[in-house]
């Protein structure tokens, strides 16, 4: 076990990589009452052509992935949240593009605890028939997705951007997908990704770091894996240009719900790289476009936008675009009227004041997320599933300069790579 | 440890709650206002706090004062508005780190309590009298849209549908956010007298978390509230309503895909009374937890919906049920919702049941000291319902609840209204 310290966040994280190939790191929190452990695959919705070592490709039906999480909780004994339950711990799973979680918060049996998340993920339990009753369920959690506004035009943008990019494929697929999914394809990709080789768990709370380690380290012990090659994922070459211009999609909303995007196409970064340049982005985008932006004033003034106005920036290996919206009673307007304040700042630079305020801003959002157990946990495992280190970002922020953000605001605001999405009610 | 650890104070008509803490990286600062829910009053209250945050005396553009809060190394600010029982609550929030991370000029919990001080007192005025117009003026807006929104997040516009339809004849029929009519009426003049009364009526609590104590925050509030004298106001305790002699069953119609099923209940038991540890059994039993017989039954054994579940008002002694389903399930939906209703009262819970509900409360009342916020609004409970209660203490007394004592509030409970949301084809 290794022991890293980060003196200028007052954290200290213990690390150790089980013979099996399993990635473990503990926090631990003094004081805290409850522990907080996420267990997570590299698997998420983009994961749908993949080969195992020299093995042949297979494509498998969008929305696997989801599924997957769902039947997860499923075993032969009944369902885990059951278990979980009698052991007050609350239980829970998502899947987002490139990952999928499964967590416990809890206050007590701690031991217990840890042990049912690492054997319900390492016990995967598909019948014919429960494949079948999940589809029912699956198919109103789309349905619920669909009346989302604030969902719609979110993936709408991403189906704009990307022409073939499985980034564009909904996350939890769609009715017809879902239906081609068996419990022969679900093993398939059980199998590949959740090795504990492609795993990584992150426990952080009031536990002891030298018992937890040994926990696990018996508990990995009592189960056998084969020795697995690496992962190839598949994606077929995205053009540089993006799919659609504007895309629309009818719901009834109060007002239109507008975002914009702007792809990126560009070679594969390092993990230092990726990491400074995500990191410089929004910085970037927060001193344009934030709340305290002299755009964001002149478009609230006008009515053009609303405390709904936001942007984000969405990176990793293989894709990188950025979202900027919200609600507005003209799309069309709003648009244009960014894309105007966007030229001029791209052809003056940042406000130098606005930028050191800026960076001061993310300093502080960055420190106040790491009073919360859940925030270090997602962030934590998001970085390292990129080779990068959440408790190294405070001096990364502290040199970044208003030189580099200006040319990361130039090279990103590619007008020929923008996409609209909007939603709106009929007429 | 079974008290609560605030220490309380009063200054002239706020009452003051400081938990002195090293636990966390911030300053956690909230403050309630709260006034009668009345249809008078509730549409000019609920737009305050929107007006407020748009600047103060000393800055009073709104830029310069979102700039002031980037420097405070990014303080957190936001406010809400809500209802709790018959009370109409605004609550301001802040959240900054503490100083020792960052080398900051000033001291920053100072400064955040200064600012907030301004926001609440000291409002941007056009003539040093009256709120200024602009602002009233763009706000009305901001209202009205927030107003129109709700129907976006159907899930949402469900419940609150379902609670203005149980409820209509109480004052808890009304929206925290107040009346659509009632906005375009109000004036900057109108406004800054609603302001005024509020100011001099209003139920105050000002909460602080984090690593200081109660004389250096009453210290710091007496430099920087321009309050006049008084004493605090209290809370009023408003008696259950009971439900009509039969059911309501309301049925809408509007373009979705998923048909929103929910129901209101009278449960009759309120936060201060005795029985209330029964009431969340009962609601822990029926629906509380992903172990709950609605979970289990409408999602898990029928394949109905992705979400079925129950959540009750300890303060207005109401609990209400949510589910999304296809439009055509709505019968069948129903029946195995009264049936689980049913088993409710005729008291048939298994050990099992009991165990794991007892299990989830006490983890949720121990993972509270984890989070600041958790804490204060925890807190706030005693000060609503004027009932003194630790969480600690709650926790025993839900360990010693008996299935007999949760079939007495099972027998209390009264269905009262289904509401139903669905498409707009006839059928």
């Amino acid at each position: 076990m290794e022991t890293l310290a980060y003196p200028g966040v007052q954290e200290t994280l213990y690390r150790e990589v089980m013979p099996n190939g399993l990635e473990v790191v503990v926090l631990p929190k003094e004081g805290f009452s409850k522990t907080y452990a996420t267990f997570a695959t590299r698997y998420g919705s983009i994961d749908n052509r993949f080969a195992v070592g020299n093995g042949a490709p297979i494509t498998v039906p969008d929305g696997i992935a989801h599924f997957l999480e769902h039947k997860m909780f499923e075993e032969p004994t009944g369902d885990i949240f059951a278990t979980f339950a009698s052991q007050g711990a609350s239980a829970n799973a998502f899947t987002s593009f490139d990952r999928t979680v499964y967590l416990f918060s809890a206050t007590e049996q701690i031991d217990a605890n840890l042990e049912t998340l690492l054997d319900f993920v390492q016990n995967p339990y598909f019948t014919d028939e429960n494949v079948e009753k999940e589809k029912g369920i699956i198919e109103q959690e789309i349905n619920m997705y669909r009346d989302n506004a604030d969902w719609r035009v979110y993936f709408g943008l991403i189906d704009a951007l990307y022409h073939v990019h499985p980034i564009h494929i909904d996350i939890a697929g769609t009715a017809e997908s879902i239906r081609q999914i068996d419990k022969e394809t679900l093993y398939s990709c059980y199998e590949t990704f959740y090795h504990p080789s492609n795993m990584f768990l992150f426990i952080v709370g009031g536990v002891k770091p030298l018992h937890v380690m040994e926990l696990i380290r018996n508990n990995q012990a009592r189960k056998s894996f084969e020795p697995q090659g690496p992962i190839s994922r598949f994606f077929d070459p995205e053009p540089a240009s993006v799919k659609l211009p504007r895309k629309t999609a009818v719901l009834p909303v109060s007002l239109p719900k507008c975002l914009i995007g702007f792809k990126e196409n560009r070679e594969p970064l390092q993990p230092d790289v990726l990491l400074r340049t995500e990191l410089l982005t929004k910085l970037m985008l927060d001193s344009l476009l934030g709340s305290s932006s002299p755009i964001y004033h002149e478009l609230y003034d006008d009515n053009l936008i609303s405390d709904s106005f936001g942007h984000e920036f969405n990176s990793s290996e293989d894709y990188a675009f950025s979202v900027i919206g919200g609600e507005t009673r003209d799309p069309d307007l709003l648009a244009a009227r960014l894309r105007e304040a966007i030229d001029k700042a791209c052809a003056s630079g940042l406000n130098a004041q606005s930028f050191e305020r800026t960076k001061k801003k993310k300093i502080g959002g960055y420190l106040r997320m790491l009073n919360s157990p859940e925030a270090i946990a997602g962030e934590y495992t998001r970085y390292r599933f990129r080779g990068a280190d959440l408790f190294k970002l405070l001096p990364i922020y502290e040199s970044l300069t208003l030189a580099e953000a200006n040319k990361r605001m130039r090279e990103h605001f590619d007008w020929g790579r923008m996409s609209v999405s909007i939603v709106a009610k009929e007429g | 440890m079974s008290k609560s650890q605030f220490q309380r104070g009063q200054l002239h008509r706020i009452r003051l709650h400081v938990l002195p803490t090293q636990r966390f990286k911030t300053f956690s600062i909230s403050l309630y206002a709260g006034l009668p829910l009345k249809e008078e009053t509730v549409t000019p209250v609920a737009l305050i706090p929107f007006v407020l945050r748009r600047g103060t005396a000393e800055t009073p553009e709104t830029i310069a004062f979102r700039e002031r809060l980037d420097n405070l190394y990014g303080a957190g600010f936001g406010f809400d508005v809500y209802k709790r029982g018959d009370s109409q609550i605004v609550q301001f929030r802040m959240d900054v780190i503490n100083d020792r991370f960052v080398s900051s000029n000033e001291p920053l919990l100072a400064a955040s309590l200064k600012l907030l001080g301004e926001v609440l007192t000291d409002p941007a005025t056009d003539d040093g009298k009256r709120l200024k117009a602009k602002y009233v003026d763009a706000e009305k807006v901001t209202l009205r849209k927030r107003m129109e929104a709700i129907v976006n997040d159907k899930i949402r516009y469900a419940a609150e549908r379902c609670i203005e339809e149980m409820c209509h004849n109480e004052p808890f029929r009304l929206h925290a956010l107040g009346q659509f009519d009632d906005i375009d009426g109000i004036t900057a003049e109108s406004l800054t007298a609603a302001y005024r009364n509020w100011l001099s009526q209003a139920a105050f609590d000002l909460y602080v978390v984090g690593d200081t104590t109660l004389e250096e925050v009453k210290a710091i509030i007496s430099r920087t509230f321009r309050l006049d004298g008084g004493e605090p106001s209290p809370y009023a305790i408003t008696p259950p309503a009971s439900a009509p002699d039969k059911v309501r069953t309301v049925i809408e119609r509007m373009d979705v895909s998923q048909g929103k099923l929910n129901m209101g209940l009278r449960i009759n038991t309120s936060y201060g009374d005795d029985d209330y540890p029964a009431a969340l059994m009962y609601n822990g039993i029926l629906g509380g937890y992903p172990h709950s017989k609605l979970f289990l039954n409408v999602r898990e054994k029928a394949s109905l919906a992705y979400y079925a579940a129950s959540r009750f008002d300890g303060h207005k002694g109401i609990c209400t049920i949510q589910s999304g389903i296809e439009i055509a399930n709505f019968d069948k939906a129903t029946d195995i919702i009264e049936k689980q209703l049913e088993s409710m009262r005729s008291g048939q819970y298994s050990d099992l049941e009991m165990n794991q509900t007892k299990a989830m409360i006490a983890n949720h009342l121990r993972e509270l000291k984890d989070s600041a916020n958790e804490m204060i609004s925890f807190d706030f409970n005693a000060i609503l319902s004027g009932k003194e209660r630790s969480a600690d203490e709650l926790l025993q007394q839900v360990e010693a609840v008996t299935a007999e004592q949760i079939a007495a509030v099972a027998r209390k409970v009264e269905l009262d209204t289904i509401y139903f949301l669905r498409d707009g084809k006839e059928g």
